[in-house]
């Protein structure tokens, strides 16, 4: 039973690895563009971890790729790619800016919530569109949320400059003409900052720090999918299908049924990918809403191995990685393209290891059963 | 004599187990040496281990009197060492004389010279007597001739000594019988063969001399003139083994399968199950013989839902079943051992336990509240591969860990807890060892004592006739005879399976 914890400790080892190597790799660039990487590494780590301010900006940074993470992860524990977390979060986010400041005069108990469900629920309509027409219609997944990240663009920018352009803002004087935007949410759609909370322990964070909520609702929702998934009937039926849909269906699981809750389960948490930037930071949606989270969401899953705490623990290192980027930018003048460097690096380490990793584990659990097999099989019959 | 290949206390250990023990063989030029062995007796890696695969930790190898180390399959063929595989290493698309020089093309310029291979393919097939076109594509030819193509590939590339394994596995008596026509041409010409199987019956007809192996040893040598199969299968296995199950004589009950007129078509159009009909009683197994790829699988999986039915009737304990689903069906008692039990049966990376309760997980026994009660899956499980001799470190273990015969027995103990009226099972023994192939056949047996209806498809004769009461011959999606198995000789099923008709009025 040793080898089990050695199995275990190995599965753990894999990301660090990964990192590690990454780093080494990332090196050769930044020696490449004649800055010194052991400079540069120490300012990323002294930039990010020496204020307490600055680690709250990086879970404030991990908050929406917990969420994408997951919402990634759970396609891919069904075996299928959902590509489309950025334009579900997009849809998602401009549906709960619509609950937002369509709603007015509902108490932020009734009007929060409300807002956040309609987030859900819009990125679970944009994530019903590829999941009807793949088990209805065959189409692969990949293609049509690919090309619904696209229209999703474009329907914001139309909705945002057109549709519900806030045309009651005052007009500043010098400045040209208004701003593209939504009008804004009133409070009460707002979602509050961790400060009070945290000022209960002592830790007192400046204004400029974001974090909010949505980072412990993150960690929850983290739960709430690893429970689902090993605890429930229908998180075996995601594992089954994602593993061996074929197996599944001759078990009497409909795979199909089976990828349209999933999917729209993976929508709906994608739907809160922007909510934290949306309710806390902007208060409004405009054409400069950040993008992008989806697709970091695909990386931020595959480091973690698809496991909700390893989501948690990916997300982090990317916003910590997000942080130490502005610092060598702000104090080494290197690039912050470098930590994407880096980033993409560790992606393609994480993928080698892990694949050289696993099959080293199987063949440990292979060589066990052989083992304990031979013993039995001597044993007198 | 001359001796084409010695081996001298060749060992192979892999971590934990030693799969070859000091192994000695000779083998004589121009002789047909059989190897026989259950699977994990070590045939395997001794092959492996003369075709260049494996390299042996210990031990030395003669080649034609001249010590040799194999190191590569490449080397193996410069001594003039040939491998038949059992599973065909041929591409579909390609012809038959493009299969053979594929990857030993002659070139002429740098195109391939057709010409001169072809010249030369010929003559071989003119002197072993073999019948094959070359022109036909490989998708187009029967498993036979598939194997035909295989043998000339390897002696294309020159070889002396052929290895095959397990080459009658995929083959219909007939088949059979035509291949060892070919083997002893072979031999007359003065090729070495080394016929490793598991089925002694074929071993005592074609081979000159048989090596026993058990647990990586040599348990002997033997001449075919000087023992029986019982004493053959009993070297194998180090105990006797019952050639003939004991069947106690059950009353039959009411029919709880029946099927009327089944016609099933693939996607494409293509009608793979024409008009089948049939009953199982309980207490009854019904065989269903015949050659792979002719309608089995398709009938299997349309019985079980998996398939749309596009006419005719499936009645399961009294019920229609033509619309129902594959849960619904399954609630009706409906137990199902697929053929491909990687594919269908089993999710491989997922462990024992979760394999254990695989579409039974929503059961009320297995939940608690909306959760699952793992606590109550755990324990099933341990159960389940206690009562079924499951041989396994653990239930945490993933169940791609398990060997092929300790995987069959966790399907067997998921699909036949539940008290299935009916089971379909589908060549159930299919690359498992004597041992476990007997603890399968037992467990059906059990079931049909208890009075249940089971469909045995197998395309192993002997079991299929052994287990059944009634057996049905399927050829090109229709069952083409019925009888009881003791009414029938092999070779007439033989006849049937290849679409023949051995007396008018018999059939069907």
């Amino acid at each position: 039973m040793k080898k089990r914890y050695y199995i275990v400790m190995l599965r753990i080892l894999a990301p660090v690895l990964a990192i590690v190597l990454s780093a080494l790799i990332s090196s050769a660039v930044i020696l490449a563009i004649g800055k010194s990487p052991l400079q540069v590494f120490y300012t990323i780590f002294k930039f990010s971890l020496s204020r307490l301010d600055s680690i709250a900006i990086i879970l404030y940074n991990a908050t929406p790729l917990i969420f994408s993470g997951l919402a990634v992860s759970i396609g891919f524990r069904m075996g299928l790619f959902n590509i489309g977390v950025e334009g579900q979060y997009l849809i998602g986010a401009f549906f709960a800016a619509l609950a937002g400041f369509a709603i007015k005069g509902l108490p932020v108990f009734v009007h929060l919530p409300l807002v956040i469900l309609c987030g859900a629920l819009g990125g679970m309509l944009w994530s019903f569109i590829p999941i009807y027409l793949k088990v209805k219609r065959g189409v692969h997944e990949v293609i049509s949320t690919i090309m619904l990240n696209y229209i999703s663009y474009s329907l914001i920018h139309y909705l945002i400059a057109d549709v519900f352009l806030d045309r009651s803002q005052k007009l500043v004087e010098g400045l040209g003409g208004i701003l593209t935007r939504t009008p804004k949410l009133p409070p009460s759609a707002l979602m509050p900052k961790l400060h009070v909370f945290l000022g209960l322990f002592g830790i007192q964070l400046p204004r400029h720090v974001y974090l909010n909520w949505f980072f412990p609702l993150g960690l929850l929702m983290a739960y709430l999918i690893y429970y689902l998934l090993m605890h429930t009937p229908f998180g075996f039926e995601i594992r089954s299908v994602g593993q061996n849909p074929e197996a599944a269906r001759t078990a009497g699981i409909k795979p199909e049924r089976v990828y349209m809750a999933g999917f729209l389960l993976s929508g709906a948490v994608a739907g809160l990918v922007g909510l934290s930037d949306l309710l806390s930071y902007f208060g409004y949606m405009d054409l400069d809403f950040p993008r992008n989270y989806g697709f970091d969401g695909i990386a931020v899953a595959l480091i973690g191995q698809n496991n909700p705490l390893g989501i948690v623990l990916s997300a982090i290192l990317f916003g910590f990685l997000k942080r130490g980027a502005e610092g060598i930018q702000t104090q080494l003048n290197v690039p912050m393209d470098t930590i994407v460097i880096l980033q993409a690096v560790m992606i393609m380490s994480i993928v080698v290891i892990t694949k050289v990793m696993n099959d080293y584990i199987k063949r440990l659990e292979r060589k066990e059963s052989v083992i304990c097999s031979s013993q039995n099989s001597s044993l007198p019959a | 004599m001359e001796r084409a290949v010695v081996l001298k206390g060749i060992t192979k250990r892999f971590p934990g187990i030693v799969a070859n023990d000091g192994i000695d063989l000779e083998v004589k030029k121009g002789e047909i040496h059989a190897i026989v062995g259950e699977n994990g007796a070590g045939k395997s890696t001794l092959m492996k281990i003369l075709a260049g695969i494996y390299q042996p930790d210990e031990g030395e190898i003669y080649i034609f009197g001249k010590r040799e180390r194999i190191t590569s399959p490449g080397r193996a063929i410069e001594l003039k060492i040939g491998m038949v595989h059992q599973h065909f290493m041929l591409v579909d698309r390609f012809t038959v004389l493009e299969n053979i020089i594929l990857g030993a093309e002659k070139r002429a310029g740098i195109t391939i010279d057709e010409k001169n291979s072809r010249k030369m393919i010929e003559e071989l097939l003119s002197l072993y007597n073999f019948s094959l076109d070359l022109d036909a594509r490989v998708e187009e030819i029967s498993v036979g001739q598939a194997q035909r193509v295989e043998i000339l590939k390897v002696l294309y590339r020159g070889a002396d000594i052929l290895v095959l394994d397990e080459p009658t596995a995929v083959l219909a008596p007939q088949e059979v019988k035509e291949l060892f026509v070919n083997l002893r041409r072979l031999k007359e010409e003065g090729k070495t063969i080394i016929f490793i199987s598991h089925k002694l019956d074929e071993v005592l007809e074609i081979a000159d001399r048989i090596t026993v192996l058990r647990r990586g040893r040599v348990v002997g040598t033997v001449m075919p003139s000087e023992v029986t199969k019982e004493e053959l299968a009993r070297m194998m296995v180090g105990k006797p083994v019952f050639m003939k199950l004991e069947k106690a004589s059950v009353p039959t009950g009411e029919v709880l399968l029946s099927v009327k007129d089944l016609v099933v078509k693939e996607s494409t159009g293509k009608t793979v199950v024409n008009g089948v009909s049939f009953e199982i009683r309980g207490g009854e197994i019904y065989g269903i013989a015949g050659i792979e790829g002719n309608g089995q699988k398709e009938l299997a999986e349309a019985i079980l839902g998996l398939r749309q039915i596009s006419s005719g009737q499936v009645t399961i304990c009294g019920r229609n079943a033509g619309n129902l689903s594959v849960r619904e069906i399954r609630d009706l008692g409906v137990a199902f051992i697929p053929e491909d039990r990687h594919r269908q049966g089993l999710i491989l990376p997922m462990k024992v336990w979760e394999n254990m309760v695989l579409g039974f997980h929503r059961k009320k026994e297995f939940l608690k509240g909306r959760s699952l009660n793992l606590k109550a899956i755990r324990k099933f499980a341990e159960k389940k591969s206690e009562e079924f001799l499951v041989m396994l470190s653990s239930i945490e273990q993933s169940i791609e860990g398990l060997s092929g015969g300790n995987q069959q027995k966790v399907i067997l103990g998921r699909e036949l807890s539940r008290e299935p009226e009916v089971i379909i099972a589908s060549q159930p023994t299919r690359g498992l060892d004597v041992g476990a192939a007997e603890f399968v056949h037992k467990e059906l047996l059990k079931k049909r004592e208890e009075g249940k209806a089971i469909l045995l498809i197998s395309a192993d004769l002997e079991e299929v006739l052994s287990l059944s009461d009634r057996v049905g011959v399927i050829y090109n999606g229709r069952i083409t005879a019925e009888f009881k198995p003791e009414e029938v000789t092999l070779e007439d099923i033989g006849v049937y399976m290849l679409g023949g008709e051995v007396k008018a009025g018999e059939g069907a």
